[in-house]
């Protein structure tokens, strides 16, 4: 018998001429956890949805425990005993969690008290904390991924193929997702894991395969690599120092006060705080999850309503504002580049020109009834070459983009806006490492032309190395401003919580 | 209509012009504790204001002005019948200084006209800021016309806008008026071509230019968190600006309530009115906003002060670059000047009753930050 539960040997996945992936070998064992690790456009994805039965390779042979297998659908695979768990769960939102479980398998005759009690039964063998009658559109990120992995488990899936899985997910969520592959090894299951957080890869993961431009790089036992040495096996070169490496050694002065928040509340997210942006600097904002940095933001931003009695106030250049809506404040010079792309950044089947042109209608637009398509072309051209948003051309839809360029467009989208306060939201999350070293490039850049830059992130190194001032939030109120040269993961951190 | 109707509701639901806040105190005026580990170099039991010419340190105290010796011992150079307010070195030679308030005069230098007790046909009153101009000239500040030097917190509380700044020449021909109907103008000083004051109540640094005959009045930082009082010129350009305490929401809140204003100035003690104070923490009776309560005996740093030491260094665009606290656990508050002198800071705190010296060296690195 074989030592893998699943084994891909020279796979090679075409499009059009153009290798996806090339001649790419992978083996996973049972009850062991397979990182799978690249920059985006590597070809991870295709190489998962190959194992899943969503794409057939060109080449090559796909082997479950020992027998060779050519999986037409993801149907089919999972037939197979291969699962694979997608960033966007594919649960019914309307049906509750134990009809999403048995969805498909059916009987003819269905007792809803027997599925439940069945489905109760299966997710506390699994040591899954979720409600059976509860309904799929009422559950948190991590709870649904639970019934996807339940799921996955019900049909007896030797291998469950995780694509992006801790992404949307809290830092509470995420510990609680380790658990559960924890109890997915310790019954056997093989699991291949995608992700760009590479901390989360060495934390989890017993092997990593790392893939360049659809090719292999290297794959080996998961202690033998460090933070470092993955990302230059990702990159090609030794990105970590550009990356995070690097503390500011000289801070940006303050420039004008441009933005003051004095007082502002909103119910219990967010409680009389107080704080001030500048121009000229990139003021960093981290907190841990519920310190209300995002609802802070987006209150100045019109994205959210303060409270209706005492709410506090924002100045914008001195200038007392209340928005209820954010078309005034984009109008103002506000642009807040959200933390959800795919929810609230972008119109996924538009082009990038035209969503770039939505940003700037949304700002210049007012009375304007008709449009130019030259305009919005040539400013789709122009954007995408400024930021180096790798596309064919700016006609391409959003959704074929990867996620760092997705993120590019999305900025690109507010920058078109000509804002004078310009709010990044976890900037670059679920972003490749080459994505992230010009994401903050573009950042620096504002703030080296006078813009008031604010970038809120849960990733301590992140905010660090950007930042020129430091605010730190806890339980909903700024509690602490360091200077970037004087801050310390240790100081930032107690102060976080304490 | 509308406009009522938003005031109405905006005055029940205590938002818009009816919310009550202060801006926050971060960035460059991010507090620490510079002015509270400050050296002192003398007791002054009633210091007023300094003045330097980059190497001498002249004391305004009492009704004495003093020379500060290189020992640190204060030799008399003047006495004066009543208190001196306001001091101001000219570059040609000579001390101005202001009496009372009521009286401008000029010791040492000859080509200065006599005292002056009036400025375009309105009395001094309450010269607190003098100043010296490139011509010769000098700035007076005559920060209110109803209400003395050390009634500063009546002025406030009666919503005073009377102040005036005025420029005074040596031979007084051209004595004139410059700006009128101020609130509280607390310093004075010429930049370049411009001529930057500080306005207490406004909270706010402003400079006036002239566009044909009428002055053009603009802010250069505006919505300070603390009142600001006298300027100095820093080495390097730019400029020291005093605030003799920070703002608080009780003070704010007592501004915009006339009944209980009125009834606290006709029957209250003014030493605890709540009223920005130049020190605290000497009686019991003093009003505190709810922050302000220490708990087992110690006050908390970043309480709602009462009192509170705060300079500022203003780059040569009139933007913060970093400043000196003494926060609201300190004791080196009400500061009313600072002045560069041999090497170093010299500050006043009149709510001390000290003179305290900052070393200059000390503070490059934030210069250059």
């Amino acid at each position: 018998m074989s030592d893998y539960v699943l084994e891909l040997r020279n796979a090679t996945k075409r499009y059009g001429g153009v290798s996806a992936v090339e001649d790419v070998s992978i083996g996973l064992r049972r009850g062991e956890v397979h990182a799978l690790l690249g920059e985006n456009g590597a070809g991870k994805s295709t190489l998962t949805k190959i194992m899943a039965g969503v794409v057939r390779p060109s080449s090559g042979s796909l082997y479950v425990e020992g027998q060779l297998v050519e999986p037409r659908t993801p149907h089919e695979a999972l037939q197979m005993g291969v699962a694979m768990v997608f960033q966007e769960t594919s649960l019914v939102p309307t049906m509750t969690v134990a009809q999403n479980l048995f969805l498909g398998h059916e009987k003819v005759f269905n007792r809803l008290r027997r599925i439940n009690i069945a489905a109760q039964q299966f997710l506390q063998s699994l040591n899954f904390d979720v409600d059976p009658v509860q309904t799929a559109s009422q559950l948190g990120a991590a709870k649904k991924q639970m019934v996807e992995i339940a799921r996955a488990v019900l049909l007896n899936a030797k291998v469950i193929i995780f694509d992006e899985p801790t992404a949307t997910l809290t830092p509470e969520e995420k510990k609680h997702f380790f658990d559960l592959v924890g109890t997915l090894k310790k019954r056997g299951v093989g699991v291949v894991f995608i992700s760009h957080a590479l901390e989360e890869a060495l934390a989890v993961s017993d092997w990593i395969t790392i893939l360049r431009d659809g090719k292999h790089v290297v794959t080996d036992q998961t202690v033998k690599f460090d933070r470092a040495s993955i990302v230059k096996a990702m990159v090609g070169r030794d990105l970590s120092q550009t990356l995070y490496g690097q503390r500011k050694k000289q801070t940006r002065r303050a420039g004008r006060r441009v933005l003051s928040v004095q007082d502002l509340r909103m119910s219990s997210m967010v409680k009389s705080t107080s704080f001030s942006v500048f121009a000229g600097q990139i003021t960093g904002v981290f907190g841990l999850v519920g310190a209300g940095r995002t609802e802070t933001f987006k209150i100045v931003a019109g994205l959210l309503k303060r409270d209706f009695f005492h709410g506090g106030e924002v100045f914008l250049h001195d200038r007392p504002v209340r928005y209820l809506v954010p078309a005034p404040a984009v109008r103002d010079g506000i642009a807040y580049v959200t933390e959800d792309r795919k929810v609230e950044g972008f119109f996924e089947t538009m082009s990038i020109g035209r969503n770039i042109y939505m940003g700037v209608l949304a700002r210049f637009g007012k009375g304007r009834v008709l449009t130019k398509l030259s305009e919005e072309r040539e400013l789709g051209k122009s954007w995408v070459s400024n930021l180096a948003v790798r596309a064919v051309s700016a006609g391409m839809r959003v959704i074929e983009l990867s996620g760092g360029n997705q993120q590019k467009v999305v900025i690109a989208k507010s920058l078109a806006q000509e804002p004078q306060i310009i709010i990044f939201d976890e900037p670059t999350r679920g972003v490749d490492v080459g994505a992230i070293s010009e994401i903050h490039e573009i950042i620096n850049r504002l703030a080296d032309a006078r813009k008031a830059v604010v970038v809120i992130s849960s990733y301590l190194p992140e905010i660090m190395t950007v930042s020129d001032r430091i605010l730190v939030c806890r339980q909903g109120r700024v509690v602490e401003e360091f200077a970037a040269n004087e801050a310390t993961e240790d100081l930032i951190m107690y102060a976080a919580v304490h | 209509m509308i406009a009522l109707l938003k005031e109405a509701s905006d005055r029940l639901l205590g938002r818009g012009e009816a919310a009550i806040t202060v801006p926050p105190m971060d960035g460059p005026l991010k507090p620490n504790h510079i002015i509270d580990n400050a050296e002192v170099v003398a007791e002054l039991d009633d210091g007023n204001d300094l003045a330097s010419d980059g190497e001498t340190l002249w004391i305004a105290e009492g009704r004495h002005l003093l020379r500060l010796e290189p020992g640190g011992e204060k030799e008399l150079v003047s006495a004066f019948p009543e208190v001196l307010t306001a001091l101001a070195r000219l570059p040609a030679g000579g001390i101005a200084a202001a009496i009372a308030g009521k009286e401008v005069v000029v010791i040492g230098k000859s080509s200065w006209a006599s005292s002056r007790r009036s400025v375009g046909g309105k009395a001094l009153g309450c010269v607190t800021a003098l100043s010296a101009c490139r011509d010769g000239g000098m700035l007076a500040t005559d920060s209110s016309a109803d209400t003395g030097p050390n009634e500063y917190a009546r002025d406030l509380l009666s919503h005073g806008k009377s102040g005036r700044i005025c420029r005074l020449t040596p031979d007084g021909n051209g004595d004139r008026e410059l700006v009128a109907g101020l609130r509280y103008p607390f310093g004075a000083y010429e930049v370049a071509n411009e001529l930057w004051f500080s306005e207490s109540w406004n909270h706010r640094v402003a400079k006036i230019e002239r566009n044909g005959a009428m002055p053009h009045i603009s802010s250069v930082i505006d919505r300070l968190p603390a009142y600001p009082s006298r300027m100095s010129p820093a080495a390097g350009g730019g400029m020291w600006l005093t605030c003799f305490t920070a703002r608080r929401r009780l003070v704010e809140f007592v501004l915009r309530e006339d009944r209980y204003r009125r009834m606290m100035m006709q029957e209250v003690d003014p030493r605890f009115w709540v009223a920005p104070m130049l020190s605290s923490g000497q009686s019991f009776l003093e009003p505190l906003q709810g922050g302000n309560v220490k708990t087992l005996g110690i006050s908390k740093p970043w309480a709602p002060p009462r009192s509170y030491g705060l300079v500022v260094r203003l780059g040569p665009d009139g933007l913060p670059k970093y400043s000196l606290h003494s926060r609201a656990d300190g004791h080196h508050h009400g500061i009313v000047s600072a002045v560069e002198a041999n090497g170093y800071l010299y500050l006043l705190s009149k709510g001390a009753g000290l003179l305290l010296r900052v070393d200059l060296a000390g503070l490059t690195e934030r210069d250059t930050a």
